[in-house]
């Protein structure tokens, strides 16, 4: 597991407890995790063992109710709202289960989308969604709007618009759940590729055929590691 | 079929009980734009619609004599003559001249109003006595008996309405008439009167000077089928035929039919009724916003019922049974709106009352008694019905549209990452926005112009003025002499008493709804270089000190004094208006003017000063007219005599020492219009305030329910955006981004609303020109300020939903997807 480079991430007894109608429900107990770059990661485990919940707190969409998280060595466990976005939209990328693209946006102002946020100069912004289309594939549908594509190609799109911004890590949420077993596989295929091209990937899956795309399983059960293995 | 509405109805009032918000909502919104519909159709109603107790009405015409540049005035008798003898468009014509009489022997002697008519002009009127009877033919004649016949009010005052009155004497003026017939309740034409007597003049015997005096009220009724336009035109020709028979007395003049009804609300220049039309057309769109509002609500909520339309479409129910089902709800809707509204305009309606737009003061009893009788109810209903059509009409039709129900069912649950399309919301608050654009700059100008009109400089100070009429009896003071020792005497007394600081007479008071004296005059050695030219000014005659009790401002010479007396050389004062007009860029001061009147002749006056314009008359607000002012001792009359006093503090504590001083010269003398200087002007404006306020009020209105409406969409718009805006959060989007995203749609709304308004105002405000005063339809600072207003609300509309958006936590969010 250690590579011997400093990790990228490390989460050190990050515990998060939720709230509701005065009943605790400890979502995640103690989690100890490094994640090294270049690495490719998948989180398994069954429904509500908290594995979205670890990638909102990766993702810094969420805080930790106790315990430190460190990004490229810095403590980022407890920052304000404008600190996190501000991080979140430089080193993060996110893709999500259900695309998330915004429909009345076309192909290219999604991918750019990000990039405005940061302030990026118009020029700037165009040579980066331009990159991040052609590393999927969709440059030539820049200008079509999300319903004119399919489910696989707007996971692309959504894959391209967490590339875009060229973050220190992609985390994807399910990313396969919403498309069918080819469109699937051509997703995971994808991922594979930036990988082997040096992207450090945090993936939460269900599916035991798409973990098995990743060097590194972490298995969570009821809000624990409770195996972290690396693939054969 | 009565079964399922039935089933209708009780399924739409349980969806209503079960979003209370919206329903709340959706009934204030209605029940302040039918409210407000009802209770102006109220005043429409009562002004214009509802029955007089006058025959025939609708035929019924009132002849008004015009000069160019000059207000309206009554008409002449030759006017009437001719209209008799040569007028084919009219199947009857009656003619009266309003006049003040003091009633002696019952009790504090009293002033009353009363009218010389002819017996025509009742029978005109289609008026009879209900005790009694009418005057004959035989007592019009010139030395016919003195015969009265008295108003309803007047009986039942003096006589406790005891039908034994007929026969009964009553001393006028210091004669005694026989009381031959009682008129109706409520009925008081001409001019508020309450006695009437013969005018026993035989026209053909007058000399004509007194023939083209225009001082008389002539009514006429058309016959069945002749359009006013048709009479007017003939009026007209008949006018231009005297000018050329008689161009002596009748040079320059012309005539106006009206209505008769637009005379009894003093009306002349057809204001009243083009604020009521504005209005009309304001309460409209009242009702357009609030139709747009609930059918944007009606809309939204729709959307979220998409699923159990689909469900019911599947289940088999036709879009016709769907279309029904929604309509019911809608029409439901309104019916409780409607009630609320009526609620609502109970309310309003005395309000506007209050604020009645009429000068007139006749039939006071009808215009003023705004209501809500069978007529404004029916109209209620009737809005009520159409504004659930209007505003349920497209919800029910996209709602239960083929094409949006059934593709829902197939979707399930699924969300997308943005909100769906929902144009119609976009077009409908687009359209509130733009229609309260126009309703706010229709306000604004008028409010506008009203400011002007309140800040006009009325060349007098009108605080601390007390105003007092008095009609001196022909029968007491025969004599000039005793008129003069009479005001002197007075003048004395009232100068003396405490709070008092000065005190005059003048023969008109400013701006007062009395009958207004001009006169004709001559330039010394400056004859008219166009014949047709017959200049005419306000013609004032006052005491000493008049002028500095008023507070005029002395441009240069002096006022009238007391060396200004009987037998001394004629001098004048004159306004600035009437200096400009006399003598054009030269000094009028030692220079001389005169009166003018055929086969009279009278001194040249000398100018001693010249006064800062002084508005003097009440259709002459909007302009300035030459006035001039005359020493009361220097020129015989027999005009009343208005007593003006300024005080230090308030007048009205001043009216029972005033009231025994004027006693205790005259004991008999009646005083009355008993008034401060601006009680006498709030009169004034009044159809002016009626729409300035009104017109706001609607403005204030429509920008609320815009405003709500705008408030609505964006909400919706947000609550929609949930997932979208959750999307954005995690791309990194810091507040501000997630702030300009919501304001940013709001504020295109709002300024696509605002452009259309404006385009909109700009085309109709120019409908209003008649009812403002200096200001333009167009005026760009109105137009500017108003939608800097709108925006700003807008903005802060959209400010709270864009709240809401900051609060969206991207965890929730996203697992929501």
């Amino acid at each position: 597991m250690n590579n011997g480079s400093d990790p990228l991430i490390r989460l050190s007894s990050v515990t998060k407890v939720f709230l509701t109608d005065e009943v605790e429900t400890h979502a995640l107990s103690g989690i100890h995790l490094d994640i090294r770059p270049g690495e490719y990661m998948s989180i398994a485990g069954p429904s509500g063992c908290g594995k979205t919940t670890l990638l909102s707190i990766l993702g810094l969409l969420d805080t930790p109710s106790d315990g430190s998280y460190s990004l490229k060595g810095h403590e980022v466990a407890n920052l304000s709202f404008a600190d996190r976005a501000r991080i979140r939209n430089r080193e993060i990328g996110f893709i999500f289960q259900s695309f998330n693209l915004i429909g009345d946006l076309t192909v290219f102002e999604n991918v750019e989308l990000p990039l405005t946020y940061r302030g990026m100069a118009a020029s700037e912004r165009k040579s980066f969604v331009t990159e991040a289309l052609d590393r999927v594939g969709m440059a030539h549908r820049a200008k079509h709007l999300p319903s004119q594509l399919s489910g696989g190609q707007q996971q692309r799109v959504a894959v391209a618009r967490a590339l875009a911004g060229r973050p220190a890590i992609l985390l994807a949420d399910e990313p396969t759940g919403n498309l069918d077993s080819r469109n699937g596989e051509a997703v995971m295929q994808l991922l594979k590729e930036l990988h082997e091209n040096g992207a450090t990937i945090c993936m939460v899956t269900h599916d035991e055929r798409f973990a098995q795309h990743a060097d590194r399983t972490v298995h969570l059960f009821d809000g624990r590691v409770v195996e972290d293995r690396m693939a054969a | 079929m009565f079964g399922g509405f039935l089933q209708d109805l009780r399924y739409g009032a349980r969806m209503l009980l079960k979003s209370p918000t919206y329903t709340a909502i959706a009934i204030a919104a209605l029940a302040l734009s039918i409210g407000a519909n009802t209770a102006v159709f109220s005043a429409v109603n009562t002004l214009l619609l509802r029955p007089l107790p006058l025959k025939d009405l609708d035929r019924l015409v009132f002849s008004v004599a015009l000069r160019e540049g000059f207000d309206p005035f009554g008409s002449s008798l030759l006017e009437f003559e001719a209209y008799r003898q040569r007028n084919h468009s009219f199947e009857s014509i009656g003619v009266a001249m309003q006049r003040s009489f003091n009633l002696i022997g019952r009790g504090e002697p009293e002033r009353i109003r009363g009218a010389l008519i002819m017996a025509d002009y009742l029978t005109t009127l289609g008026v009879n006595p209900i005790l009694g009877r009418s005057l004959t033919l035989e007592e019009d004649q010139p030395g016919g008996p003195a015969v009265a016949m008295m108003g309803y009010g007047l009986w039942q005052k003096h006589f406790g309405g005891d039908t034994r009155v007929i026969g009964e004497k009553l001393n006028l003026e210091g004669r005694s008439y026989t009381v031959i017939g009682v008129m109706p309740p409520g009925f008081d034409l001409p001019e508020a009167a309450e006695i009437w007597l013969p005018l026993q003049t035989k026209i053909d015997s007058l000399p004509l000077t007194d023939r083209a005096v225009p001082g008389y009220e002539v009514v006429a009724k058309l016959r069945p089928g002749v359009s006013l336009r048709q009479a007017d035109a003939e009026s007209k020709s008949i006018a231009r035929q005297l000018e050329q028979e008689f161009p002596q007395v009748r040079r320059g003049w012309g005539v106006k039919l009206i209505w008769l009804r637009q005379e009894l609300l003093g009306d002349l220049a057809g204001r009243v009724n083009k604020a009521l039309v504005a209005l009309i057309g304001g309460v409209g769109f009242l009702l357009l916003i609030c139709c747009a509002n609930v059918a944007n609500l009606q809309l939204a909520r729709g959307f979220a019922r998409t699923r159990e339309l689909a469900l019911r479409r599947a289940l088999g129910a036709s879009r016709s049974r769907l279309i029904r089902q929604l309509l019911t709800e809608s029409m439901l809707l309104a019916l409780l709106g409607g009630a609320a509204g009526l609620v609502l305009a109970h309310w309003i309606v005395p309000l506007l009352a209050a604020i009645n737009p009429i000068q007139g003061i006749s039939l006071a009893g009808f215009f003023h008694n705004f209501r809500i009788d069978s007529r404004v109810l029916a109209f209620a209903l009737l809005v009520t019905l159409a504004t659930g059509v209007i505003f349920g009409l497209l919800p029910a039709l996209k709602g239960a549209g083929e094409r949006e129900v059934m593709p829902s069912l197939k979707q399930g649950d699924q969300h997308s990452a943005s909100a769906p399309g929902h144009g119609w919301l976009n077009v409908l608050i687009v359209s509130e926005i733009a229609i309260a654009m126009t309703l706010l700059v229709a306000g604004g100008l008028i409010a506008r112009s009203f400011n002007r009109l309140q800040h006009v400089d009325l060349g007098f100070k009108s605080d601390n003025l007390l105003t007092v009429k008095m009609i001196l009896p022909a029968s007491k003071y025969s004599e000039y002499r005793q008129r003069i020792a009479f005001v002197d005497q007075v003048l004395e007394r009232v100068k003396i008493l405490p709070g008092v600081l000065s005190a005059g007479t003048t023969t008109n008071i400013p701006l007062e709804r009395e009958i207004a004296y001009d006169s004709v005059f001559s330039v010394e050695g400056r004859p008219p270089v166009n014949p047709n030219d017959v200049p005419i000014t306000s013609h004032r005659l006052v005491s000493p000190d008049y002028l500095k009790t008023l507070g005029v401002t002395l441009i240069k010479g002096r006022l009238i004094d007391e060396t200004d007396r009987a037998g001394k050389p004629p001098v004048v004062v004159i306004s600035e208006e009437l200096a400009r007009e006399a003598w054009p860029g030269e000094d009028p001061l030692g220079k001389r003017i005169k009166r003018v009147r055929p086969n009279q002749d009278f001194l040249w006056m000398t100018v001693v000063g010249v006064v800062k314009d002084v508005k003097e008359d009440l259709f002459n607000y909007r302009i300035n007219r030459p006035v001039w002012y005359v020493p009361y001792a220097q020129l015989e009359n027999n005009f009343p005599v208005n007593l003006v006093v300024r005080t230090s503090s308030d007048p009205a504590r001043v009216i029972a020492a005033v009231r025994e001083a004027i006693h205790a010269v005259d004991p008999d003398q009646p005083v009355s219009n008993v008034m401060t200087m601006n009680e006498n002007l709030a009169g004034v404006l009044v159809t002016e305030r009626f729409s300035a306020i009104l017109m706001n009020a609607l403005g204030a209105s429509g920008l609320l329910l815009a405003a709500l409406g705008l408030y609505g969409v964006m909400a919706y718009s947000v609550s929609q955006r949930t997932a979208e805006i959750g999307v954005r959060v995690a791309l990194g989007a810091q507040r501000i981004h997630v702030l300009q995203l919501i304001l940013s749609q709001g504020a295109k709304l709002t300024l696509l609303g605002v452009v259309i308004g404006v385009a909109a105002a700009w085309a109709l405000t120019r409908l209003l020109g008649g009812l403002l005063f200096e200001v333009n339809a167009t005026d760009p600072a109105t137009f500017l300020s108003i939608s800097l207003l709108l925006v700003s609300i807008a903005l802060i509309a959209c400010f709270l939903p864009a709240r809401r958006a900051l609060s969206v936590d991207p965890v929730i969010a996203l697992r929501a997807e």
